[in-house]
């Protein structure tokens, strides 16, 4: 979505929407929800569709924007099960999904200086304060691998999740043990994924030119990202806000590891029996398309078994990280319960991601003694090779 | 609108609604009232702004009791949906029911052929259901989210229409009093829903087209058919659409199609594509003089689906074929329609052989301006041609990619439907359209002995209306009942 759209500029689009539903559940025939609003109280309002409707009440001045428009908005949790299953709204102009329109909307409510508490207006405070959101926060490679000419480039800045330390000591760790030779890049703070899905778009444009301008010298190495937001903010929102952007080569950190153990470079140890869940990552799954790689990660430990949750893959269920209104109040950890629900259905041990908030926003809702049983990804990868 | 009473009803309704049902179930905050509210739109600019004062979402049958009872009491209009309603007849001032809650599917009986469903079971939700039973709904060309109750209620295009007027068994209602009643045959205790009517009349098509206005619908069987030990759909192609009807007809009186579609090539060529095959496609259909297909496309093509035991299908196919013949076309063999028309082999199969949606994108065009009629078959043969001639004078403005026909019962009464996506925003050429529809149903009714499918207005329906309106002042004595959803004009009894 071009940062100068308007309402205006989508209302047509949004006209397009059937009243359907569509956009809340999963393929067929299984038909499972996936949009955590709809998931949490059925109804029109409370789905993709509902936001296109109020986008048209707004534009005919039928209801006002105010803190509780704002609220709404910010209340859905960007999981992008709406795009993945609505046929109408992104076939026309602007060709912006349903996701694209809800941080519009949110855009809007910045405008209007209506910023939800929390975590919105905590990193709205940040980012005026300190004109970046976080720091650029370089990995400690060691030596042995660290090279700044390698073909390969850690992009190592990642916002503010808990979760990131542990990942980034995980990540590091496991580098060292495929022993390639690696750079990182940490030039700047954030990359705009986290501005841009609050919809606080002037602010974001400053950082995404900055950042691409460091990046642009490195662009014909391989990128490998740990944080999904990341990637797919540079790779699928950089070239609608950057005239001179040029496609950079990217890779999930699962899927330099599915390489690293098809390659022989890393190798499981023999380990105690493990049943394990993957939970797909929204912004990994349904937003890069990447299912396979973390799976084949898990085949290659031993002694690890997956089970699967009902609700996997392109229908995977969201962890409601991204919810920042309080439209529905508790809206974000009743998601998270819901997942952890379907996970210990499973009878799994383990829940495995490969997201830091995902990471956060599970074990947020889990009782204290059980929160190591939620992992990232490179977590369980270090702790087994 | 709503009346004086009404207005200072409504508070009430919605504290006591929400103490005798449950808060959670009666939503009333400013984002959920614009949402279900009628709304300028890409179906229809011109529509006016309606908003409602609550939007109810029972969990339960008694629910909808309780709903009906203290709106009916307080006199506050009531419009009942599913999902799915892009034609929302949301009343100013009312109450919305949106049954989506109540979507299990109840029954699916393999011994006598039906399903009963609540009324928020989709057809993406139906069809699921039925796999691996042996038996298969009616699909037709509505997107899968839709209800299947909307849509056998207002009585759409879909299949096995070839054999069956109406896919309604049985309806469970609840009146605006509270007083509820099954129309079929589980109405007598213990009884299944085989059977639409027994000694009495059949109330069940006082709900058929009814949009609403005579009650509440809170269950619901309808007709399902059996998966058949071999079954294929049969292609072929006609330059004219008079030989189609000839050509169907004659399969339909020797008992041959389950099911059969007339297609005109503007609509197989698109409605199964793929939104990104959409993009690319349909500006060049849309640019095309739909009276003339390009060299070697059909006019139309005659979907036909043929069931049995596989030599029964063989036997089909190969009637099918000398039929074609007979009136001047030919079967379009797979591999033929595998080279030319890939996405149309593919919705077929997956709609008729997997019985599920393919979704249609046609409806992303926005609001079609539709002209719908029935007729016999001799007579839709000069339907065709005149309502063809009639669009091809708007041009491009309307060109009707939306354009295929159907029998039912038989073949008794076949439906036309043609259908374009003027620009939605011309509020001009709607008007236009709107004013030279009128002036081709009469001509069609007058002329060619047509009968619409929607409501074209009181005067036209004559004594039909005087009766209805009779028969809804005894059931829904306050009016509260889908005031403004077209069945009686703007509501007005």
């Amino acid at each position: 979505m071009r940062l100068a759209a308007t309402l205006a500029d989508v209302q047509p689009a949004a006209a397009r929407c059937l009243r359907d539903t569509r956009c809340s559940y999963g393929s067929w025939p299984e038909n499972r929800t996936l949009c955590p609003l709809y998931q949490h109280d059925p109804s029109f309002t409370f789905s993709g569709g509902g936001y296109m409707f109020l986008v048209l009440a707004l534009q005919d001045n039928k209801i006002q924007f105010d803190q509780s428009t704002a609220e709404f908005a910010f209340s859905c949790a960007g999981c992008l099960a709406c795009d993945a299953n609505c046929h109408l709204i992104a076939t026309h102009p602007p060709h912006a999904g349903i996701t694209d329109i809800v941080r519009l909307l949110r855009s809007e409510a910045v405008k209007r200086g209506f910023i939800p508490a929390g975590a919105a207006r905590k990193l709205y405070e940040e980012v005026r304060k300190a004109g970046d959101y976080g720091k650029a926060t370089p990995l400690d490679l060691p030596s042995k691998i660290s090279s700044v000419k390698a073909g390969t480039v850690i992009f190592a800045e990642c916002a503010h999740a808990a979760s990131r330390k542990d990942i980034a000591a995980a990540t590091v760790s496991l580098l060292a043990k495929i022993g390639s030779p690696v750079a990182q890049f940490a030039e700047k703070g954030c990359c705009g994924a986290a501005l841009y899905d609050a919809g606080f778009w002037d602010e974001l444009e400053p950082l995404v030119r900055a950042n691409w301008a460091a990046m642009k010298p490195l662009k014909g190495r391989e990128f490998v990202f740990t944080s999904p937001h990341c990637q797919e903010f540079i790779v699928r929102r950089y070239p609608e806000i950057l005239p001179d952007y040029t496609p950079v080569k990217n890779r999930h950190i699962s899927q330099l590891l599915a390489d690293a153990f098809k390659n022989g470079k890393l190798k499981s140890k023999a380990s105690a029996q493990v049943k394990v869940s993957y939970h797909d990552p929204c912004y990994l799954g349904r937003g890069l398309g990447i299912y396979d790689a973390p799976r084949d990660i898990l085949a290659s430990l031993k002694g690890v078994k997956l089970v699967e949750m009902e609700r996997n893959r392109e229908d995977s269920f969201c962890c409601g990280a991204g919810v920042m209104g309080d439209y529905i109040p508790g809206l974000s950890a009743d998601t998270a319960r819901e997942r952890i629900r379907e996970f210990e259905a499973t009878g799994a041990d383990l829940l495995i991601t490969a997201c830091a908030y995902c990471r956060d926003a599970f074990r947020k809702v889990m009782p204290a003694a059980d929160r190591k049983r939620v992992k990232d990804l490179t977590e369980l990868v270090d702790e087994r090779t | 609108m709503t009346t004086k009473t009404a207005e200072a009803g409504v508070e009430t309704v919605c504290r006591e609604l929400r103490e005798k049902i449950g808060a959670e179930k009666v939503r009333d905050d400013e984002i959920t009232l614009v949402t279900y509210g009628r709304i300028r739109h890409g179906f229809d600019i011109m529509w006016p702004f309606r908003k409602p004062s609550m939007v109810v979402f029972p969990g339960t049958r008694e629910d909808v009791v309780e709903t009906l009872k203290l709106a009916n009491k307080f006199k506050v209009p009531v419009t009942s949906v599913g999902t799915a309603a892009i034609m929302l007849g949301t009343t100013e001032g009312g109450i919305v029911i949106d049954q989506r809650r109540r979507d299990k599917v109840l029954e699916i009986n393999t011994d006598s052929g039906y399903a009963v469903i609540e009324p928020g079971v989709s057809f993406d939700k139906l069809t699921a259901a039925l796999r691996g039973t042996g038996y298969k709904c009616s699909v037709g060309t509505m997107p899968g989210p839709g209800t299947v109750l909307g849509q056998a209620l207002s009585r759409g295009s879909q299949s096995f229409t070839t054999r069956y007027l109406n896919l309604v068994l049985d309806l469970e209602v609840v009146l605006p009093s509270g007083l509820v009643y099954s129309t079929g045959s589980s109405h007598f205790e213990g009884v299944g829903s085989h059977l639409r009517y027994g000694p009495y009349p059949d109330l069940a098509g006082l709900y058929t087209c009814a949009y609403g206005a005579m009650g509440v619908i809170t269950k619901a069987a309808i007709r399902i058919h059996p998966v058949n030990e071999a079954s294929r759909v049969n292609l072929a192609g006609f330059d004219n659409y008079a030989d189609s009807i000839d050509y169907i007809k004659e399969l339909i009186n020797h008992n041959i199609p389950e099911h059969t579609f007339i297609w005109d090539w503007h609509m197989y060529l698109t409605w199964p594509l793929a939104p990104e095959d959409m993009e690319k496609v349909m500006p060049g259909v849309l640019e095309s003089d739909f009276t003339k297909p390009p060299e070697g496309i059909p006019y139309n093509i005659v979907s036909t689906m043929l069931s049995g035991y596989p030599e029964q299908v063989e036997l089909y196919e190969k009637i099918c074929a000398r039929v074609a013949e007979k009136y001047h076309g030919r079967v379009i063999s797979d591999e033929e329609a595998e080279e030319r028309f890939p996405a149309t082999l593919d919705g077929f199969r997956q709609q008729y052989g997997d019985y599920h949606y393919r979704e249609s994108v046609h409806w992303s065009k926005g609001r079609f301006a539709g002209w719908y009629v029935f007729a016999e078959p001799k007579d839709m043969k000069e339907i065709e041609k005149y309502a063809a001639g009639e669009f091809a004078k708007f041009g491009k403005a309307i060109n009707p990619v939306n354009y295929y026909s159907h029998p039912f019962d038989y073949g008794r009464s076949i439906l036309l439907r043609i259908a374009g996506f003027p620009d939605p925003t011309d509020i001009e050429l709607r008007k236009q359209i709107a004013a030279k529809f009128e002036e081709m149903y009469d001509t069609a009714m007058k002329r060619y002995r047509a009968v619409p499918i929607r409501p074209v207005g009181s005067e036209k329906a004559g004594t039909y209306m005087q009766v209805l309106a009779s028969i809804k002042k005894v059931l829904d004595p306050n009016n509260i009942l889908n005031r403004d959803c077209g069945l009686f004009d703007e509501g007005e009894l």
